[in-house]
């Protein structure tokens, strides 16, 4: 077992607002060292750190909006969403709770806060990642998994450290309920001031990780602050952590896919031509209807 | 306000939202009256145009006074006369607004500029230009391959919006055939439709 060590600590960059609904620190792929081939399987990664929305009757969101080639996986920290989408799919995302959204060949979404929610306005607190789809999957037929945070796989850590919840991949013994087109793990490690948990990941495997809450010291050395983006070196494969106070971290690492990558906005293809295709389809209505 | 052509970056050229205000800064909006002309013959084309609201017709009129219409464009189409704006020749054209209309005007260097601030726009104007040539290429097919009625079905699908908005005569001379042949096509499509 050798030390993964970390690469660099990212700081959060200035918000911009994704619709009116979102307000978001982009870290993959805009942030020094956090492009698409680097970070491979995951391709973008917005991150609405706490933020108060005040009451408002009108759910502030983002419009109907296309995707294709890869999936979007929102993780609720605080706050609701709701969401529909072209094939008829709809849902609340709640504190907690994950939705996995394979886009595959191609949807119309929309993503709001949910009524009440928006009503009473709160505290609001997401993390949007798009994990990129392999070739042969990019076309393949679009689905959802929502995984709700009362059936999300958990795992109690020793000495009262807190628990770590697996959205998808394994921890120890445990398997997240989410399936993935490619070999990746996604992570919720909710530990208790002091609390230490040891992850172990392929060589290969590009990881890192993001601090939702409170603070947290890497391999006993390493201090990252909330808000901050960690991400480890491809030279080892064990890593630890201990939470400095009560601490929530998102843990991500997967299998490099290691395929060209094409993009234009909410398309990530293989090659310019299935761009141009997958401008031409969303143009000409191939990817269905939805109202806004 | 600039408001549909911000929604058009936005939506469809997926331009992103850092670079959306930067864009829509470099760009002019005018309201022209319906009859109002875009463009006369004679006249170099100092810009394209983004319809926002509205619809303007390209058109020519040869020496027996006969108009010959080449394009229509209603909202979020692009109208100009390329060979006049890109090449700096006199126009052979007119583009006149038959609803009151509301445009982006646009020329060449925004095209540079926002295809070096934008990727996106970048991508998006090759799409939108191969998509023109296309639609030329097909132009030209039906006109010298296909029958009127075929040339009519193909223009209402290309602009379902149309056909209660414009004179039957410009549908007609945009398909280069008479009114009276395109009225026969009408009633043709219709009784088959009703038997």
């Amino acid at each position: 077992m050798i030390t993964r060590n970390v690469e660099v600590i990212v700081p959060p960059k200035e918000p911009h607002y994704v619709g009116d609904g979102f307000r978001v620190h982009n870290f993959i792929p805009s942030a020094y060292r956090l492009d698409m081939k680097r970070m491979d399987p995951f391709i973008m990664m917005d991150y609405n750190s706490k933020f108060y929305f005040p009451p408002s009757e009108t759910p502030r969101g983002v419009g109907v909006h296309p995707h294709r080639g890869f999936e979007t996986v929102t993780i609720a920290y605080k706050g609701k969403v709701a969401h529909h989408d072209s094939s008829g799919g709809g849902g609340i995302i709640a504190e907690g709770d994950v939705q996995w959204m394979t886009a595959a060949s191609g949807v119309l979404h929309k993503e709001y806060h949910e009524e009440n929610f928006s009503k009473q306005g709160g505290d609001f607190q997401m993390v949007q990642l798009w994990v990129n789809l392999p070739a042969t999957y990019k076309m393949s037929k679009p689905k959802y998994q929502g995984i709700s945070h009362e059936n999300m796989e958990k795992v109690a850590l020793p000495d009262n450290s807190g628990i770590v919840e697996v959205i998808a991949g394994s921890y120890q013994n445990a398997k997240g309920s989410a399936t993935t087109f490619s070999p990746l793990h996604l992570l919720n490690a909710r530990l208790n001031k002091s609390g230490k948990a040891n992850f172990d990941f392929p060589k290969s495997y590009n990881t890192a990780l993001l601090v939702i809450e409170g603070s947290i010291k890497i391999n006993g050395t390493e201090q990252v602050p909330t808000d901050h983006f960690a991400l480890f070196e491809n030279n080892g494969t064990a890593f630890n952590i201990e939470a400095l106070e009560n601490a929530v971290v998102l843990i991500l690492s997967g299998e490099p896919l290691n395929e060209p990558i094409a993009t234009h906005g909410p398309f990530v293809m293989n090659t310019k031509q299935e761009i141009i295709q997958a401008i031409d389809d969303f143009n000409n209505g191939k990817f269905g209807t939805l109202n806004d | 306000m600039k408001q549909p052509f911000f929604n058009y970056l936005k939506d469809k050229a997926m331009v992103k939202a850092e670079h959306l205000p930067v864009l829509i800064a470099l760009v002019q909006e005018k309201e022209f009256k319906k009859g109002a002309l875009l463009l006369s013959e004679g006249q170099v084309c100092q810009h394209a145009f983004f319809i926002e609201k509205g619809l303007t017709r390209l058109y020519s009129i040869d020496e027996e006074n006969r108009e010959h219409v080449v394009q229509f464009a209603p909202e979020n189409g692009f109208i100009s006369d390329r060979e006049s704006l890109y090449f700096g020749k006199p126009s052979v054209f007119f583009i006149e607004a038959l609803e009151d209309t509301s445009a982006i005007l646009f020329n060449q260097d925004f095209i540079k500029t926002a295809s070096e601030i934008s990727p996106e726009f970048r991508n998006y104007n090759e799409y939108l230009l191969q998509n023109h040539i296309r639609q030329l290429q097909n132009r030209i097919h039906l006109l010298i391959g296909a029958d009127a009625k075929k040339r009519y079905l193909n223009f209402i699908q290309l602009y379902p919006s149309l056909t209660l908005r414009v004179p039957q005569w410009m549908i007609a001379s945009y398909l280069g055939i008479t009114p009276e042949s395109l009225s026969r096509i009408r009633k043709e499509l219709v009784t088959r439709k009703s038997k």
